[in-house]
């Protein structure tokens, strides 16, 4: 009996002995890597992550536009909230380790290599879904580098082959010396962008729900090429997009933004914000407190004074009952879509496109153009005796596409200045942030950055 | 001669059955200082595992054979050894020991005698604990264990407290301790979901329960423990019944708490001409750059266009001219109460003993809505089955209620009320100071930041939690000197949060009502079985064998929903808002199966050596190294016992020990090494992202550990102590390393870089009294001195400004070296830490001042160390003192040497950069040419030196008087006359005096919202310790 107790005492030692089956778990909230990519409908669900990311807050859910208009603002906005990094943005003074700075770096990057994975793995796509699934990756892709090449490196009109931001086309599939990347310089970040959109526009159709379009590719290059000042380009992109892509203007400027979940009529692409998913990082800042937002953003009487009485757009401009100050209304809602790129901007493309390479006019005059958005606002209209100037187009830019993310870099590719400082200077420029600077030995720091 | 055969068969046949003649011996034991029976002590076959324990009135029964030895031991008294020579009644008279070296310590999977232990090991008692009017279990051991540095970070209540064990050994795992209660090692992480501030489930214990706590500090005591074990392991003891009659035990208490210190903040008059400066400043600033043609425009325009419209919004009323003074500071704080209360029972008969209590305590924060509420219940139940055969039962069952408070980075948190201008009222309506004033029902909403007290008034956020915590054991006596024991445990957390803004609160929320709920289950399963050989041969060899294994399983799940927009506020369940806007359920787990051996020998009571091998698997690491073994050695040498000390008659007892050992840390995320995608959504599509890229070969980090100790004794043991020295050498460290952001991932957890912490830990233990007047000290200091060997080149950040770097200290602080106000602009000046050049020379942007190359600009500055969160030394010191029926024993704890960065600095001491009020000492700020000052000239909206600079640093180094009791007892005959045992009246305090240099609220801080190994030492509005004080009644009958 004794022996038989001691016999069974040990089995039970040994109960657990070699049972390495006991240590497999498995991860219940995430899928592995080799799983992700396998199917069709995996893929697509990766190019929703890319779309999720792409409008994360630090990019074009917010911060691709707040922060260059903060850095591009002088005496039309005020930033007074107190997070370091904005504050360091708007007083044309950021450090090298600038939050934001290094946010907006981390997280397009990584949104590029969610978008790199989907191109990695199109022969698992289904054939009728491929030119779709890889027009939509290389749209997202493109649109982040080309925000990245603007806010992170010397202007394109300043010095093309000035160094741009490192051009990664391939996933990341494992970390090593290779992952040392340089720099690409400017000229070949906004080569990559014009192939990424010229293919993305080849390959998408004209409608896709709230996806990306063959005309958001055609709109987001109209945009690039007004950067790089190739005017004809720009103008041919721009009149495609108003003659065919079926858009037109809501009736109420009002109405134009904060919508959830759906597009407007005149939105030709925006980033999609539920109280589900999807975030609006500019209703964060720009939104009074009663709206749920930090009111950190007011906007002065500079900014006011340019607009005429009267004008709808001026209208959209609230009083916070807690603070006084002036808010925008663009970003009122938090569950509100971030307006990507409006029709609106199509014809102020056109328009400029038009005036600065003279009759004949694609479309029509350019005042025509402007006139289509002064008398959607209800602001006075002009007439062809008006004989409107680049800066009447350029003010009505300013009016239209306000707290929208254009200040800066309208600055930058008329060559103007913000304040005093001008348009080349190096404090227009985000600093590569000192965390890639020390993860990566083969980067180097802009101009006016030390060390 | 006969003898030694004798034994040298029982060595070789001790696995076969053997039989002896046995005899029934009873007895009294006694103290031999006043002559009564004691009730406990521990009767033990000397060789064997058998054994029992006195009753109530101090009797034993025990089988044992005729020529054996008994071995009497209880805490406090001399062990004795008695032969029994074929007796049937030996009575004992044990004599009281001071120098407590025979007592039985806890160990990992057993128990030793003092005297025998080769390891590191410091045990604070029960009783001690159980005395402090501390919320949780690290509190009652701060100060108390020598090299064990407890902060609690924050004065909220229930929120997780840091304890590291002779350093941190890691960067990127856990550094905290393995906590193993009753042998079963128990969930000590936050379970918290809804904020970052971390909840405490060992804060849920009742302290009352807690017979010891041991704490293994070197790799010979912890490597029984492997791969979980790198950062020490505290093993808490739950009591258990003696067999008697039933004895209860009633304590009630009640006191009172308030912050340990409040700091300095402007009042309205000071506010209000400090930001007039603050807009001239930034007037005369702007002038000097050339945007004003006179400084008179400039200041025009910012008295206008800022400073008047700001204070005019802010006082809502307020006079200007002769304003109230609000007091934003005060309302953060509570008058906090408390009351505990414990019964308990402990008894039985000759098979079954038990210790059964329960609890109850409520506990007010000294910061408003902030409350912990505990019940417990525990049984412990030992049954003897048969003489060889010994049941179990350890269960405590409790549940908390903690009224939470938001992080410290919300403006929520009460302490962020101090951010308010003291101009602004508290409430809607006007002045309390006016005649007739009542309060309002209304709360100001237009003050600078949310008003916290609205925000708290018209929110709750409750977190309930529901915790059984138990296992059932069954030891098997296979033969006289071979046992048997398996154990089952389980520890089960289920945790409801729960938060809801009411409608009220929509200019917060953005919503009408905001509420979330969510459940948390942990289950964590243990079962250890293990075989203990115990034997003396030939009376000189003694020696001690465990072999077994243990399975640890933990599961979590989570379940959480939040709803937005409510009817009204008597509607606060999810299922009543309008919107679902946030709901989600995960589940994780993790296991680790473990095989474990140690062997102890003892030769002619002088040579100890010892040695322990433990080979763990985890679920956690890569395919490729998922086992890993971890093995110690150990030695010891009983000096005093060595003819030739024996002479020596001052020492009385010396012992030199030495130990070798090679532990793990697997303290990580479950799914570390797995290249992962994971789940989100877009536009109401399922979606995926890569979430962490592979690496296979991920394993422990492993911690090599020498310590060589001596303990010593001398003048009967009137004065002993511990002397240690160890080295602790980490190295595969977990690292979540710093990758190119253009990978698309910021970090990978590798196994990169070497730590090393290494130091001297002294313990003296002196009796200065005896007799009437009794008086005893304890006194402890532990050095250790953090430094990373290597870390690949790595540059790891964390909290505001600190970093792991190689060559220097976990978590120094680098930053720009401050060097205070320009004398001849009042334009903050930073060291330059660098040679300038002739171009920053000639411009001027560089210059010198006091022998030191500075800048105004901090972009050109370089970034240096400007200080070191870690302590230089640590330690306690705590005195006993008896006098009739006077009892008075205080625990003095102090910390060296550390810095702390207040983040908030630069919100609070900021030169007026915004309207927050600032602390006084800003009323120093520059103001005319040639002033020397370190307080920038006042700038509002300029931010005059407030980057991230040694201008937020500070000392944290303090002594503080922890803990004070003054307690009497009821004397003999009076108690007898009320038959009663005892009654004890107390009054005792916590955190009662402390000495600092600390700028801010209290130096044990570390703010609750930047959690890591290396965010070390940061305040950011974190609230302050209480002090407490409390009266109260025990008594026991």
């Amino acid at each position: 009996m004794r022996r038989f107790k001691t016999i069974a005492a040990i089995l039970s030692l040994l109960l657990f002995w070699g049972c390495d089956s006991l240590l497999d778990t498995e991860p219940q909230q995430s899928i592995s890597e080799d799983q992700a990519l396998t199917t069709s409908s995996n893929v697509q669900a990766v190019l929703y992550g890319a779309y999720d990311n792409f409008g994360g807050s630090d990019l074009y859910g917010g911060h691709f536009y707040m922060l260059p208009d903060l850095l591009g603002t002088s005496g039309d906005a005020q930033w007074s909230g107190t997070y370091e990094g904005p504050t360091q943005v708007f007083q044309k003074n950021m450090l090298v380790d600038n939050e934001n700075a290094r946010a907006t770096w981390l997280d397009a990057y990584q949104a590029i290599n969610v978008a790199n994975n989907v191109l990695s793995a199109l022969d698992v796509v289904d054939a009728a879904e491929q030119d779709r699934v890889e027009g939509e990756a290389k749209f997202l892709r493109a649109s982040i580098y080309f925000q990245l090449v603007r806010l992170y490196a010397p202007d394109y009109n300043e010095d093309p082959s000035a160094p741009g931001v490192p051009v990664l086309t391939e996933p990341t599939r494992g970390i090593d010396e290779s992952s040392n990347v340089s720099r690409n310089t400017v000229q070949q970040v906004y080569d990559q962008v014009i192939a990424d959109l010229t293919s993305a526009e080849g390959l998408l159709t004209g409608s896709n729900g709230v996806f990306a379009t063959s005309y958001a590719a055609k709109a987001m290059l109209a945009r690039v090429y007004l950067h790089m000042g190739e005017y004809a380009d720009a103008r041919d992109m721009a009149h495609d997009v108003i003659t065919n892509g079926g858009f037109s203007l809501v009736g109420n400027y009002a109405d134009a933004f904060n919508n959830s979940n759906t597009n407007t009529s005149e939105d030709i692409f925006a980033t999609q914000v539920t109280s589900q998913d999807g975030v609006n990082n500019l209703h964060t800042f720009y939104a009074s407190q009663q709206y749920g937002g930090r009111g950190d953003i007011e906007i002065q009487q500079q900014h006011l004074d340019r607009y005429e009485a009267g004008d709808d757009r001026l209208a959209l401009f609230y009083t916070d009952p807690i603070t006084g100050e002036t808010r925008t209304g663009k970003w009122q809602n938090q569950y509100g879509n971030v307006n990507v790129i409006r029709l609106a901007e199509m014809y102020l493309i056109r328009a400029e496109a038009n005036f600065r390479l003279g009759a004949p006019f694609t479309g029509q005059a350019p005042y025509e153009d402007l006139n289509e958005l002064r008398s959607r606002a209800n602001a006075s209209t002009y007439t062809a005796l008006d004989n409107i100037t680049l800066q009447d187009i350029l003010e009505e830019r300013v009016l239209e596409l306000a707290y929208e993310g254009h200040f800066l870099f309208d600055t930058k590719r008329t060559g103007g200045s913000v304040g005093s400082i001008s348009w080349d200077a190096d404090n227009l420029v985000f600093p590569i942030p000192q965390r890639e600077m020390d993860a990566n030995p083969n980067l180097t720091q802009n101009d006016g950055y030390g060390s | 001669m006969k003898r030694l055969l004798l034994s040298s068969i029982v060595f070789l046949f001790a696995f076969t059955s053997m039989t002896w003649a046995q005899t029934t011996v009873t007895g009294t034991v006694i103290s031999a200082e006043d002559d009564m029976p004691l009730p406990g002590v521990t009767v033990q076959l000397q060789g064997t595992t058998r054994g029992t324990t006195t009753d109530v009135n101090g009797k034993y029964t025990i089988q044992a054979p005729s020529d054996g030895t008994l071995m009497f031991s209880y805490v406090g008294f001399l062990r004795q050894e008695v032969e029994i020579n074929g007796r049937t009644t030996i009575d004992v008279a044990l004599q009281p020991d001071i120098k407590q070296l025979e007592d039985v310590v806890v160990v990992g999977y057993g128990s030793q005698i003092k005297e025998d232990v080769t390891g590191n090991i410091a045990e604070v008692s029960g009783e001690d604990i159980e005395r402090v009017p501390v919320n949780s279990i690290e509190n009652a051991i701060q100060g108390r264990a020598a090299g064990v540095f407890v902060n609690a970070g924050n004065g909220k209540l229930g929120q997780a407290i840091s304890v590291r064990i002779r350093g941190a050994s890691s960067i990127s795992a856990s550094s905290q301790p393995l906590y193993v209660i009753d042998g079963v090692p128990v969930i000590s992480e936050s379970l918290s979901s809804a904020d970052d501030a971390e909840t405490n489930p060992m804060a849920s214990l009742d302290l009352s329960d807690i017979e010891s706590v041991t704490v293994l500090k070197d790799a010979s005591a912890t490597a029984i423990y492997g791969s979980r074990a790198s950062n020490g392991v505290v093993l808490i003891t739950t009591k258990s019944g003696v067999a008697g009659d039933t004895k209860f035990n009633v304590t009630y208490q009640t006191g009172i708490s308030e912050p340990t210190n409040k700091r300095d903040w402007m009042n309205a008059e000071q506010y209000l001409s400090f930001f007039e400066e603050a807009a001239k400043g930034s007037a005369a600033y702007e002038t000097r750059l050339g945007y004003w043609g006179d400084q008179a425009t400039a200041e025009a325009f910012w008295m206008n266009n800022y400073y008047t419209p700001m204070v005019s919004y802010l006082a809502q009323g307020n006079d200007l001219q002769n304003p109230t003074n609000y007091d934003w500071q005060d309302q953060a704080f509570q008058d906090a109460s408390s009351r505990r209360f414990t019964l308990n029972a402990s008894g039985g008969g000759e098979k079954t003993s038990f210790f059964i209590g329960g609890g109850y305590s409520d506990e007010e924060g000294i910061l408003i809505d902030n409350s912990y509420t505990k019940y417990n219940g525990r049984i412990n139940v030992d049954h003897k089955a048969t003489d060889k055969l010994d049941l179990g039962l350890r269960l405590n069952v409790n549940r908390t209620i903690n009224n939470r408070l938001g992080n410290d980075n919300l403006f929520e948190t009460p302490m962020q009320m101090v951010a308010q201008a003291p101009i602004s009222p508290f409430y809607a309506d006007a002045d309390p100071n006016t005649a007739g004033y009542q309060k309002s029902e209304e709360y100001n909403i237009n003050t600078y930041y949310y008003n916290a007290l609205d925000i708290t008034d018209n929110s709750y956020f409750e977190t309930a939690t529901f915790h059984t915590l138990g296992n059932v054991f069954a030891e098997y006596d296979i033969l006289s000197n071979l046992s048997f024991k398996t154990e089952f445990g389980m520890d089960v957390i289920n945790q409801n949060e729960e938060y809801y803004y009411n409608t009220q609160l929509d200019y917060y929320v953005g919503a009408k009502g905001s509420g979330y709920n969510a459940w948390t289950e942990a289950r964590n399963y243990t079962s250890n079985s293990y075989f203990t050989y115990k034997d003396t041969f030939a009376e000189s060899h003694d020696l001690e064998l465990v072999l077994g294994t243990s399975y640890n399983w933990v599961n979590q799940t989570f379940t959480g929903v939040q709803g937005e927009n409510f009817p009204n506020d008597n509607f606060t369940n999810i299922a009543n808002a309008a919107d679902i806007t946030y709901g989600s359920s995960t589940d994780t787990e993790y296991s680790f199966l473990s095989y474990f051996l140690r062997a102890n020998y003892k030769l002619n009571d002088k040579y100890l050596i010892g040695g322990s091998v433990r080979v763990d698997g985890s679920s956690r690491f890569g395919e490729n190294n998922r086992y890993g073994t971890f093995p110690s050695v150990s030695v010891g040498w009983i000096l005093s016992e060595e003819e030739f000390l024996q002479d020596i008659d001052a020492i009385s007892f010396m012992k030199l020990r030495a130990s070798y050992g090679i532990t793990g840390n697997a303290n990580i995320d479950n799914f570390p090494a797995l290249g992962l995608y994971s789940g989100i959504a877009y536009a109401g599509n399922s979606a995926l992202v890569p979430s962490q890229t592979p690496n296979p070969d991920l394993k422990w980090e492993t911690t090599n550990q020498i310590d060589v100790g001596l303990d010593w004794g001398l003048f009967d043991d009137r004065i002993s102590g511990e002397i240690d020295y160890y080295i602790k050498n980490t190295t595969d460290l977990l690292l979540g390393v710093n990758v190119p952001g253009t990978t698309g991932f910021s970090s990978q957890l590798r196994n990169v870089g070497e730590l090393e912490n290494k130091g001297f830990e002294f313990v003296v233990n002196t009796i200065n009294s005896t007799g009437d007047f009794f008086w005893s000290s304890s006194f402890n200091i532990a050095f250790n001195r953090n430094k990373i060997t290597n870390l690949d080149g790595q540059v790891i950040e964390g909290g505001y400004v600190n970093r792991a770097v190689e060559g220097e200290a976990i978590g120094v602080f680098y930053a720009y070296e401050f060097a205070g106000a320009n004398p001849d602009n009042g334009d903050a000046i930073f060291y330059l830490n660098r040679e300038p050049t002739q171009t920053e020379l000639n411009s001027g942007s560089v210059f010198e001042f006091d022998g030191r190359y500075v800048t105004a600009n901090p972009n050109v500055a370089e970034r240096t160390v400007i200080g070191d969160p870690n302590p230089d030394f640590i330690g306690g010191f705590t005195n006993k003192m008896s006098w009739k029926g006077f009892d008075f024993d205080m625990t003095w704890q102090f910390v060296y040497g550390n810095d702390i960065y207040n983040g908030g600095g630069q919100y609070q001491s900021a030169s007026g950069w915004y309207f927050d009020n600032q602390t006084t000492d800003q009323l120093d700020a520059w103001t005319t040419p040639g002033e020397r000052t370190m307080v920038p000239q006042a700038r509002l909206y300029y931010g005059n030196g407030t980057q991230a600079s040694s201008r937020y640093l500070s000392d944290g180094s303090y002594l503080r008087l922890k803990t004070a009791t003054l307690a009497y007892n009821l004397p003999a005959d009076l108690l007898n006359r009320l038959n009663m045992d005892k009654v004890r009246l107390f009054v005792t305090g916590s955190n009662l005096i402390t000495f600092t240099d600390y700028d801010g609220w209290d130096p044990e801080v570390s703010t609750d919202y930047l959690g890591s190994n290396i965010a070390l030492g940061n305040d950011f509005y974190a609230a302050p310790q209480p002090r407490s004080v409390s009266v109260g009644i025990n008594i026991g009958f």
